[in-house]
């Protein structure tokens, strides 16, 4: 446990529970994607959807395509079938980069931050695509590249103050405890302002204090920045308490999609968990 | 006790984000300028200690200032966007001829000004640097190295056997024109260090600017983790190049510089492989990513073999020239070997861990 997670109050808690999103307009829509690296097929045609304001969490047990599918949705990898269809646009293949600028920004299973930079520096990477000024306005430094710089460190700051990082503001990553790195990297994708945000097992590796800590700011950033999520993570008392729609993958298919209640009883499910007798 | 910044609060990020947070270092940055700019050519006139004797500005200073400017170029590249390349020796050579091209007319184009010709020196070097930097978009880290010494053979080749570079002298060694700055002719080897520090100071600002703005930002995350740079949005093709179009101009300026100011005549030899391997030295001595470290592994690199020789002589040993020369690079050597081991990151860390012990002194934490 990290010092600093232990003097940082928790933030406010929701109380309320999460009110139904499932009639909201379709964000995202992955239809029959098929995902092969050589002889291994990771995803075997999987279609689901992802509405906006939701929480969407995908699980399933190790190897069932999960983070393949994440790569698929943000153009890291470029799926041999199937389509993916972002704010009505439908593509086959998209460069990380232009994913980026449509609006999606996603964190990742094996901390990647740029360890040479500092928290505020890799938090003030995620506004790249908003910043404008050129390459001679930046070298001299004069007034409107100055007052851009400005504009953009206040936005960071505010999502420092909200994810209690302050402190380390100015502290090489690379040397901080691993939740709180989970955090920056949460910080970092938020300040591209995204309308999807993809969070690869955000959880992993962390203790209940911090676990709790990253469900509320996974809460308050769906719920106060109005930011669809998907999410992938094992821990499944999480995943059923903020997630409003869970799809579960096995060997890259989909056995069941649903609210938490409905997956959980699903016969499927539990034999893709738990095992079934031959 | 005297280098502590409590009681010294920002109230504005504008006041958090100039270059010298604390007051300590923005007195010792203005003082070192002041006594550059001012002090050393008051010594100079006055014949005081070593800055009395040409020498040391012609061997000594002159070329400690050219080649921390070309140190800088090749940190952006290397240091700061993790390209790794062994050739600027190849961009300062650009530099240099392009700029003795410009400024003796190029092609239809009239004999251009002294400072246009070295700028647009450095910008051809910037533009051969993109099209050089093209193979970075498909390979990395050593194999990149490699490509990029095509670079240093081809254009030690170029400006060898191509005779157009040299106005066809038949020594094919080349005389810079004489250094006209609107009107006022350069010629005193203090003039000339005066000129090289306003070019080295200017550059180096732009240089920190550039790195700890927006662009400096998408190079470390290119250098650190590109696969996550491209997802926060940065494209890979234009932070690389634009690292190598900064870098080669930088590069490319220095060149101009050397063979201007410091050379006076030259030949491609003075720009072949050993130049493009000393400045890799040098940024890697003086720290990767790093502005002061390019200064720190420039002066390294230059200033202690001219310290070391003086040293027998200041102890009143009476040992032959040659003995001397031999024991300077044993001693060189082991000291190189001995910083590398205790702080594989250079200088520059080696200056910020002094700082944060600075910071606490006369307490251990």
């Amino acid at each position: 446990m990290n010092v600093a997670a232990k003097i940082i109050p928790p933030t406010t808690a929701t109380d309320a529970p999460a009110p139904s999103r499932r009639s909201g307009e379709q964000l995202l829509k992955v239809e029959n994607v098929v995902m092969r690296f050589g002889g291994v097929t990771a995803i075997k045609g999987v279609s689901f959807d992802v509405r906006k304001g939701e929480i969407r969490a995908i699980i399933g047990p190790n190897g069932a395509g999960k983070t393949s599918m994440l790569n698929v949705i943000n153009g890291f990898y470029h799926p041999q079938e199937g389509t993916v269809t972002f704010k009505g646009e439908q593509r086959t293949a998209m460069r990380p980069h232009v994913a980026a600028s449509q609006g999606i920004a996603r964190t990742f299973q094996n901390v990647a931050l740029f360890k040479g930079m500092t928290t505020l520096d890799n938090i003030m990477t995620g506004r790249t695509l908003k910043m404008k000024r050129g390459l001679l306005a930046q070298g001299l430094r004069f007034g409107p590249a100055i007052r851009e710089e400005i504009e953009h460190r206040e936005v960071v700051e505010r999502i420092i103050d909200f994810l209690q990082i302050a402190p380390i503001r100015k502290s090489l990553v690379g040397k901080l405890p691993y939740g709180l790195q989970k955090r920056v990297e949460l910080g970092r994708a938020l300040a591209t302002e995204p309308e999807l945000l993809l969070l690869d097992e955000p959880m992993a590796g962390m203790n209940l204090e911090e676990k709790q800590d990253m469900s509320r700011f996974i809460l308050t950033v769906n719920e106060t920045f109005n930011t669809t999520i998907a999410l992938i993570e094992h821990d499944i008392s999480v995943v059923m308490d903020i997630s409003d729609r869970v799809v579960v993958l096995d060997y890259g298919l989909k056995i069941a999609d649903g609210t938490p209640d409905e997956v959980q009883k699903d016969q499927k499910v539990i034999d893709a968990y738990l095992g079934v007798a031959h | 006790m005297l280098y502590r910044e409590a009681g010294q609060f920002k109230a504005t990020y504008r006041a958090d984000m100039q270059m010298f947070p604390i007051r300590q270092d923005r007195i010792a940055y203005y003082a070192l300028l002041v006594f550059a700019f001012i002090g050393v050519p008051l010594l100079a006139h006055f014949q005081i200690g070593m800055f009395g004797r040409d020498y040391v500005f012609k061997a000594v200073l002159i070329p400690f200032l050219v080649l921390s400017l070309a140190a800088i170029g090749l940190n952006i590249l290397t240091g700061y966007c993790g390209q790794i390349s062994l050739g600027g020796g190849a961009f300062m050579a650009i530099g240099a001829y392009f700029g003795f091209k410009f400024a003796t007319g190029f092609g239809p184009l009239m004999a251009l000004p002294m400072v246009v010709s070295i700028l647009l020196g450095g910008l051809s070097a910037a533009v051969i640097g993109v099209l050089f930097g093209i193979p970075s978009l498909r390979i990395k880290g050593l194999y990149l190295a490699v490509a990029t010494l095509a670079a240093q053979f081809f254009f030690d080749w170029l400006f060898l056997r191509v005779k157009w570079f040299t106005n066809y002298e038949p020594s094919g060694s080349v005389s810079a024109p004489e250094l006209n700055f609107f009107g006022y002719i350069v010629k005193s080897p203090v003039e000339r260090y005066v000129l090289a520090l306003t070019f080295v100071t200017a550059f180096a600002l732009i240089a920190k600017n550039l790195v700890r703005g927006n662009l400096g930002r998408q190079w470390m995350a290119i250098r650190d983790m590109d696969i996550a740079a491209e997802i926060m949005g940065i494209r890979p093709l234009y932070a690389k190049l634009s690292a190598f179009a900064v870098s080669s101009f930088f590069c490319g300026v220095a060149g101009a510089l050397w063979a201007f100011v410091h050379l006076g005549s030259w030949e491609p030899l003075a720009f072949n492989i050993d130049r493009s391997n000393q400045l890799l030295f040098m940024i890697i001595i003086g720290g990767l990513g790093s502005i002061l470290g390019s200064f720190l592994g420039a002066a390294f690199i230059l200033l202690l073999p001219f310290f070391l020789n003086q040293v027998p002589s200041a102890l009143g040993l009476h040992i032959s020239v040659e003995t001397v020369t031999h024991l300077e690079f044993i001693i060189f050597g082991a000291l190189i070997c001995t910083l590398l081991i205790r702080e594989p990151h250079g200088f520059a860390k080696l200056w910020s861990l002094a700082k944060e012990k600075l910071r606490l002194w006369p307490f251990p934490y």
